[in-house]
């Protein structure tokens, strides 16, 4: 017993070398140059100064202003994201046809690079005359091209329409396997007692599918904040409408500023995971599971 | 006896002075021969292996070129000099780049003579103090431009001052010859940032007060300006969106009738390939407040000797050599890199090699400094203030005085927090 115990850890010791190497390490070290006012272009400055650029964070207005702007951009995620995949899922798990097409079709999204993603996005709503204002031009709606990225709240929307398009996929399939695994029997049972179809959903769908919302909403969650590439790609690395990656890496990468980066990267996971806690402490309360 | 004495005395002062001469020459030339240098640089300025070679004849040192993306270059200087290494003994010094490393003393200086000096005006921009931190070799100073075609059939002559560009766009425009007469880089990127910085120097011929802040009587004109040239309809909304060069691309598009921007219009506006306007744009002295302008800001490329290099004589004697009036010639045969030296580029316009230069020469006599203490250790978040305020601005987003205060607040706390 003694020898397999150590064999075991034997086979076990290069995945832990390697991940605390790629992993930890990289944790640890990052906490700690955030305790530092670290600028690689001014190494003669570099000491050690406790949490004073957590305190510079909180009380500078870009920020906040970015913080605000990843709130907004997650609610837009969550709200659309959550809706259409549910959609989606009913859509699919109809017995057409063509539903294994319509699957197919269905993954695009996911498959595409989010920065052809953005791209695609920003030439549906380009300011001058995009597609969306084509559209709307050919229809007589508008006389004018409508500025869609000029504005902050504007961009944010589009931001998120724009990443709730590539994750409702994923989020469908979720769905759609928990749908699939609903007992028949419940249904047939449902309709014995008079409900609808509308009744069915509400009353059988919608609460046994609470197990996988928490899944999704934890997924439409970190991909609202960790959107990246698709604005980069729709609006580059601009301060209207920034949110809190595009703040975090301007400060690392273009200001080299090490230091607050690492601190801000640290605050983002900080919140991250207290989402991702929340969710599923909440679900696991009210919905229970199947 | 004497006689004899004598004339072995002198052939042996001879044979000892010739001979300490030799070990002499022979010691400088030992110094650098058999040494190996690396020289990290974008494709662009990649020199041909047979000019490596003739430089390792002539010096005997062998140079290897590790080709690098521009923006690649600043990051791998960055993380090798904060560990207290360089990625290569030459590096490409971006202008921009001048104030960050050598506050974090990244760069070794270099000696030129006055000649050399007085030979490149843009060598201000590498300049810290009085001591040179890096040779430009890639020459990009602004320029005027504009559509004789266009302009003739406005009625119009070349514009001496900005009042003259304000009301010629507002004529061409209201003449139906072009929707958007003027352009200028507008999205919140580096082209934006050196639009509001080369518009106000070049008519104000200040940017900056002796304490770094910004000199608000002179901005707020550029901010007017740009704001009433938007609102106005003479520049394209668009340019709040694209890239800079594809707003300077309207030019050779035959979609901006006045432009000032890069050097490299002059070449391109006659090139059949891509340009719409051939023969019909005419580089100019770019207008100033009352008259043309006296000064041009240049945003060159230069070289430099990295501090933590091993080989600092040789790379030292590199540059010099990359950066010399043969090299630059060569180089512009090669690359199409503009020089530089004000007598290579006199001699490239007087043989026809420049085509269609204008007053190219001349206003590379004008290149000036337009930071008065050299370019800042944080220009780079200086120039992120700028071009998001601007951006903002021509978006409509807000005004030209809340551009201004929003610009001078992140500039004023940069500049107290270097001192």
């Amino acid at each position: 017993m003694k020898q397999d115990g150590k064999l075991a850890y034997g086979f076990l010791l290069p995945a832990s070398i390697i991940i605390l190497g790629t992993v930890f390490y990289p944790i640890v070290k990052t906490f700690i140059y955030s305790l530092q006012r670290y600028k690689l272009t001014q190494p003669e400055n570099k000491k050690f100064i406790g949490f004073q650029n957590y305190i510079e964070i909180f009380k500078s207005q870009d920020f906040q202003y970015a913080f605000f702007n990843t709130i907004i951009i997650m609610a837009v995620v969550i709200f659309i994201g959550f809706i259409f995949s549910i959609i989606t899922a009913v859509i699919l798990n109809s017995k057409i046809k063509i539903s294994s097409l319509l699957t197919a079709a269905a993954v695009i999204p996911w498959a595409l690079p989010p920065v052809v993603n953005g791209i695609v996005w920003k030439f549906i709503f380009y300011s001058d005359f995009g597609f969306m204002n084509k559209i709307l031009f050919k229809l007589s709606l508008i006389q004018e091209p409508v500025k869609w990225l000029d504005g902050r709240y504007g961009t944010l929307l589009i931001i998120g329409l724009t990443v709730a398009w590539r994750v409702i996929p994923f989020c469908a399939v979720v769905f759609l396997a928990n749908m699939q695994s609903i007992p028949k029997e419940i249904y047939e049972a449902a309709e014995v007692d008079g409900a609808n179809e509308i009744k069915k959903f509400f009353n059988i769908t919608m609460p046994l599918l609470m197990p996988s919302a928490a899944i999704v909403l934890t997924n439409l969650t970190m991909s609202g904040i960790n959107v990246f590439d698709e604005i980069v790609a729709l609006v580059g690395f601009r301060n209207l409408g920034q949110p809190l990656l595009i703040y975090n890496y301007t400060q690392t990468f273009s200001y080299m500023n090490f230091g607050y980066g690492s601190a801000v990267t640290y605050i983002i996971m900080i919140a991250s995971g207290f989402f991702g806690y929340f969710y599923i402490r909440s679900l696991n309360k009210g919905g229970g599971a199947v | 006896m004497k006689k004899k004495y004598l004339a072995m005395v002198t052939v042996l002062v001879l044979i000892l002075s010739i001979g300490l001469t030799g070990c002499g020459s022979s010691k400088s030339s030992k110094s650098l021969n058999g040494q190996e240098i690396t020289f990290m640089i974008p494709e662009w300025g990649v020199p041909s292996k047979e000019m490596l070679d003739e430089f390792n004849k002539e010096t005997g040192v062998k140079v290897t070129v590790e080709t690098v993306s521009w923006d690649d270059i600043h990051d791998k200087v960055s993380v090798a000099g904060a560990g207290k290494k360089s990625p290569a003994d030459v590096i490409e010094v971006d202008w921009s780049w001048v104030g960050e490393f050598t506050s974090a003393g990244w760069l070794s200086p270099v000696t030129l003579t006055q000649d050399d000096i007085k030979d490149m005006p843009s060598i201000s921009s590498f300049t810290v103090g009085d001591k040179i931190y890096g040779i430009p070799y890639a020459n990009d100073f602004r320029i005027g431009y504009y559509n004789t075609d266009i302009y003739q059939n406005a009625g119009l002559k070349e514009p001496n001052t900005w009042d003259d560009v304000t009301a010629q766009m507002k004529t061409i425009k209201d003449k139906g010859l072009m929707k958007y007469p003027f352009t200028l880089p507008l999205t919140a990127g580096e082209g934006t940032t050196t639009s509001l910085l080369w518009l106000t120097y070049l008519r104000d011929g200040k940017v900056f007060n002796d304490d770094n802040t910004l000199n608000k009587e002179n901005v707020m004109k550029s901010l007017n300006f740009i704001n009433s040239a938007v609102k106005g309809g003479l520049i394209n909304p668009a340019n709040a969106s694209v890239k800079d060069v594809d707003a300077y691309r309207q030019l050779s598009n035959g979609e901006a009738a006045f432009m000032v921007g890069p050097t490299s219009y002059v070449g391109k506006v006659n090139d059949a390939a891509n340009s719409k306007v051939v023969g019909k744009v005419q580089p100019i002295i770019p207008p100033g407040a009352t008259g043309k302008a006296s000064q041009t800001m240049a945003l060159v490329e230069g070289i430099g000797v990295t501090a933590y290099s091993q080989h600092k004589e040789a790379a030292e004697a590199f540059v010099k050599w990359y950066t010399s009036k043969t090299m630059q010639t060569k180089m512009y045969d090669a690359q199409q890199a503009i020089p530089t030296r004000t007598a290579v580029l006199s001699d490239l316009i007087n043989n026809g090699k420049i085509k269609n230069s204008g007053a190219m020469l001349e206003t590379s006599k004008l290149i000036k400094s337009p930071f008065p203490t050299g370019v800042p250790k944080y220009y780079t978040e200086m120039s992120s203030a700028i071009f998001n305020a601007v951006n903002k601005m021509a978006l409509g987003q807000i005004t030209p005085e809340q551009a201004f205060d929003e610009m001078n607040t992140k500039i004023t706390a940069l500049a107290k927090g270097s001192k």
